[in-house]
């Protein structure tokens, strides 16, 4: 966590001296082969292009030391997760790590969705009762097979009040993803039956963010012995963790398999793996280039280029699930006309920014919600760039250059604001804030701490705020409760609504949207609510940018996933 | 009589840490942000009632006398809460944790004085010189350059480049080390384990250097000074008169008396080696105190800063009673 200025100036000498050093050695021969991915949920098909090196150049280029055994995956994360414990937070690097060691009833993969993963069949009995039927054989690493008393358990210690008893008797932080979940109970060895309060479509991929935890360990050695030691039914057992900064695995000879509908199935191909943590991205890279880790997370925009470009790594993006836009205050002046919200759609060239700022991996936002959303509004595509529309909405609305000096103004007012933004964003506030002035308009940018800022945003204060705002879940829901839904006191309605927008009819539309089962009747409801949205531009729809990561060339099947689950079942190490 | 002074300082220290502790308390609850909140992140849904529950889980709803009331009770038994995010005491976190900053801190240091006083000295003997100009540039740029600067710098050189060293972490994966003290070099070398020493030991080195760098620098310019100063004092000259030669009057009767200010920028410096290494640690992926009091307080994760802070107060007042400490050693006129 340190201040991103810094580890951008680091960044940047990085970017310069592997310029320096990459004339130094021999010259890469990549090869562009362009692979086609169908992206989850959606029926579109993507090109991405994905760079490989040529065999020989590798073995000429790389003699990395020490040489990893090579039995052994070493991957460096960009922050150490909370707890080993799945039930006990609210974080998605624990769970990155975590579900190297536990399994799901269900599980998602970047490309298709949902499938099954420790549930072998999955029944909705009605609107509100689902029957999950377990797959049998299943055994924990301590050979224990695993019933429904697990699943019970499991599910019973995140929903009911104050069930983990370390260090304080507290309530599991993740009972709020699974709020509608009321009951659950055995009826069978192999069979659950979930009582949900309300209809809620989006439980299969909520489910995915729930692990099976072992009863009988749990019982005896408490939460405290079990976050010392965990024990899942994953595809690797705990061996060793300093800290949470370097955590152990090894594979479990016994595994299941994993999702049957996933290949490859059956017990892990590496031995060991390794997480360690690696705050400072350059550090990750170098660690990356000297051979001592295998896979890197979180690579930034700057160096993609340059990685990918350097011999034995690959680089590979995920679609990301943190759109990018500008919140504006749509209760004060000026955002609180609807055409000067439009003009500023307006005015960002985000292909520019897409390709100078993020070099292609990223793409613009089509309206509220990511274009990889399930749900999204097939009809809308993303404001064009215009700056001459955005300059006639601006005069419509009273806005004109009347004195001549280059920035427009009104009633003898000069149209000048601030984007309140985070350092990170720093590149693509400057170049947003830049277009702006383009235009005319006298916008400046302006750096906080979220938890500083964010009181404020809430409060009406301030009048622009550029951030981003992730949702792992491929529904609409995530995002539309939280950011387009009017803001309502200890909901979860609007808590990251810092726009003040509160529009009845979306409103009504986010709430009917979640009990709704239908698919078609959902997306012609989620269709409407973006629709309005999209209209009435309570934000300046911005990007959505890529999650990149590396590794080494002779690192195989592996992919980075959009919910950032690095899943080490499936990655070999080449010869 | 210097048993006592010493016990009536350490006894100082217990006022000393009641005020930290009152401070660090009201500094983080005035800074805003709500760490049930941040807790929360983006993604997903938040139950009705449930950032309530979690704030009277953490006393957070407590009138804040009520609050501070708790705390230090509790502090004083020892028990300094557990974190928010973690969900370990914070005592086991800080114990976990002080063995790599102490010893990175250990290193830093000796890397420092190691270059610090031969430069120091020779700069003064020979003042204006040519090696005096060129090390007291070399201060400069030590004392101007930014360590997460020099640091990826010498990660760049001497692990991508020239493979020589580790580029981060404590010891190359693969290498068992019972840990006695946490300390893994004095623990390789409890065990003799060589193996574990010499990874331990490289890894050590880069963050050493960038870490002591500046320290270096102020302490090569510090001695210089007093050097310079003490080597005018009669008493040099009068040692030279006698015929000691040249080597002794510098070693023996300028030295100790030029070591004074030395002394307590060491000690100064030994505070911020310990408490100013985040940047250092988060570089070289150095598992220490300072990277996980920087996370803690982006999550406003008020059991575990207080805790921490009050560990660095602690060491600045332990540094400098050993500085006061050291006075009396080296210039017997000066008590505690």
């Amino acid at each position: 966590m340190l201040t991103v200025k810094k580890s951008l100036l680091a960044c940047v000498s990085l970017v310069t001296l592997l310029a320096v050093l990459a004339g130094c050695g021999a010259t890469p021969t990549p090869q562009v082969v362009i692979e086609t991915v169908i992206v989850e949920g959606t029926p579109e098909v993507r090109e991405v292009q994905v760079t490989t090196v040529v065999q020989e150049t590798i073995e000429k280029v790389v003699t990395p030391t020490p040489p990893p055994a090579r039995d052994v995956i070493i991957v460096a994360l960009s922050s150490a997760p909370d707890t080993l414990d799945p039930a006990d937070h609210r974080n998605r690097q624990s769970e990155t790590v975590i579900r190297n060691m536990f399994d799901g009833l269900v599980t998602r993969d970047s490309t298709s969705g949902v499938h099954l993963e420790l549930a072998e069949e999955i029944n909705w009995l009605d609107d509100v009762t689902l029957e999950v039927k377990l797959r049998q054989g299943v055994k924990f690493h301590d050979g224990v097979e695993m019933t429904a008393d697990d699943v019970v358990f499991t599910f019973e210690r995140v929903i009911n009040e104050n069930m983990i008893e370390y260090p304080e008797a507290h309530t599991s932080p993740r009972k709020g993803l699974i709020s509608p979940l009321a009951s659950i109970e055995k009826t069978g060895d192999y069979t659950v039956v979930m009582h949900f309060s309300a209809t809620w479509p989006v439980a299969m991929q909520m489910l995915v963010h729930q692990q099976i935890v072992p009863k009988h360990y749990l019982e005896e050695v408490g939460t405290e012995g079990f976050v010392a030691s965990p024990i899942g039914t994953g595809p690797f057992k705990f061996v060793s963790a300093k800290g949470l900064d370097e955590i152990v695995m090894e594979r479990f000879d016994d595994y299941y398999g994993g999702a049957p509908d996933l290949a490859p199935v059956g017990p892990a191909c590496v031995k060991q793996i390794v997480f360690k943590v690696i705050p400072e991205a350059s550090t990750r890279v170098a660690a990356l280039l000297a051979g001592e880790v295998d896979i890197i997370q979180a690579v930034p925009a700057e160096l993609v280029d340059t990685l990918s470009q350097t011999p034995g790594i690959q680089v590979q993006g995920a679609a990301g699930t943190q759109p990018k836009w500008i919140e504006l205050n749509v209760n004060a002046p000026p955002f609180d006309d609807v055409r000067v919200r439009q003009a500023l759609n307006y005015a960002v060239d985000k292909e520019l920014i897409v390709e100078t700022i993020y070099g292609g991996r990223a793409v613009a936002l089509p309206g509220p919600l990511s274009p990889y959303n399930n749900f999204v509004n097939k009809s809308l595509s993303p404001y064009p760039y215009n700056p001459e529309q955005a300059l006639a909405l601006l005069a419509d609305a009273g806005w004109t250059d009347s004195d001549g000096d280059g920035v427009l103004d009104k009633d003898g007012q000069p149209f000048s604001f601030t984007i309140d933004t985070l350092e990170e964003w720093r590149p693509l506030a400057e170049a947003v804030a830049g277009l702006f002035r383009e235009i005319g308009i006298d916008a400046n940018v302006r750096f906080w701490e979220y938890s500083v800022v964010k009181p404020m945003l809430q409060a009406g204060e301030r009048q622009a705020y550029l951030d981003d705002w992730g949702d792992s879940a491929f529904d609409p829901v995530g995002h539309f409760e939280a950011k387009w839904h009017g803001f309502v006191e200890g909901a979860s309605y609007g808590r990251g609504n810092f726009s003040g927008y509160n529009n009845e009819r979306v409103n009504e539309l986010t709430k009917l949207g979640e009990i709704t089962v239908d698919t078609a009747e959902r997306q012609a409801i989620y269709d409407e609510a973006q629709q309005i949205v999209y209209d009435e531009a309570p934000a300046v729809f911005l990007i959505l940018p890529e999650e990149a990561e590396a590794a080494r060339a002779d690192i195989l099947n592996w992919m980075p996933a959009s919910d950032s689950r690095i899943n080490l079942h499936d990655v070999c190490i080449g010869e | 009589m210097r048993a006592v002074k010493i016990l009536e300082r350490v006894l100082i220290t217990i006022p000393i840490m009641f005020g930290v502790a009152i401070i660090v308390f009201f500094f983080m609850r005035l800074t805003p942000g709500d760490p049930v909140d941040i807790m929360m992140g983006q993604g997903g849904a938040v139950s009705t009632g449930e950032m309530e529950q979690l704030r009277s889980e953490f006393h957070l709803d407590e009138p804040l006398h009520v609050q501070l009331w708790l705390f230090l009770r509790d502090a004083i038994r020892g028990d300094l809460g557990y974190s928010y995010t973690q969900k370990q005491p914070v005592s086991e976190l800080i114990v976990e944790r002080l063995p790599a900053t102490i010893e990175l801190a250990v290193g830093a240091l000796a890397f420092s004085l190691l270059i610090a006083f031969p430069i120091g000295i020779i700069s003064s003997v020979r003042q204006h010189s040519l090696i005096d100009q060129f090390s007291m540039a070399g201060a400069f740029l030590g004392i101007s350059m930014p360590s997460f600067w020099l640091g990826i710098i010498l990660i760049l050189l001497f692990a991508v480049r020239l493979h020589w060293l580790p580029v981060q972490g404590r010891l190359d994966f693969g290498i068992d080390l019972q840990e006695i003290t946490g300390m893994y070099v004095v623990d390789s070398m409890l065990t003799r384990n060589w193996e574990a020493f010499a990874s331990s030991v490289k890894h050590l080195v880069l963050p050493s250097v960038t870490l002591g760098a500046g320290v270096a620098a102020i302490v090569a310019r510090v001695l210089r000074s007093s050097m310079i100063e003490t080597l005018r004092q009669d008493y040099v000259t009068l040692a030279r008169a006698k015929g000691q030669i040249e080597f002794l009057v510098v070693m023996k009767h300028a030295l100790r008396n030029a070591l004074i200010p030395t002394v307590t920028v060491i000690g100064l410096q030994v505070g911020v080696l310990l408490g100013g290494n985040m940047i250092v640690e988060a570089v070289f992926g150095w598992p220490g105190l300072g990277r996980l009091v920087v996370n803690a307080i982006f999550q406003r994760d008020f059991p575990l800063v207080q805790g921490a802070v009050m560990v660095y107060a602690l060491t600045f007042v332990v540094a400098n009673l050993v500085v006061d400490v050291l006075y009396t050693y080296l210039n017997p006129k000066i008590t505690l």
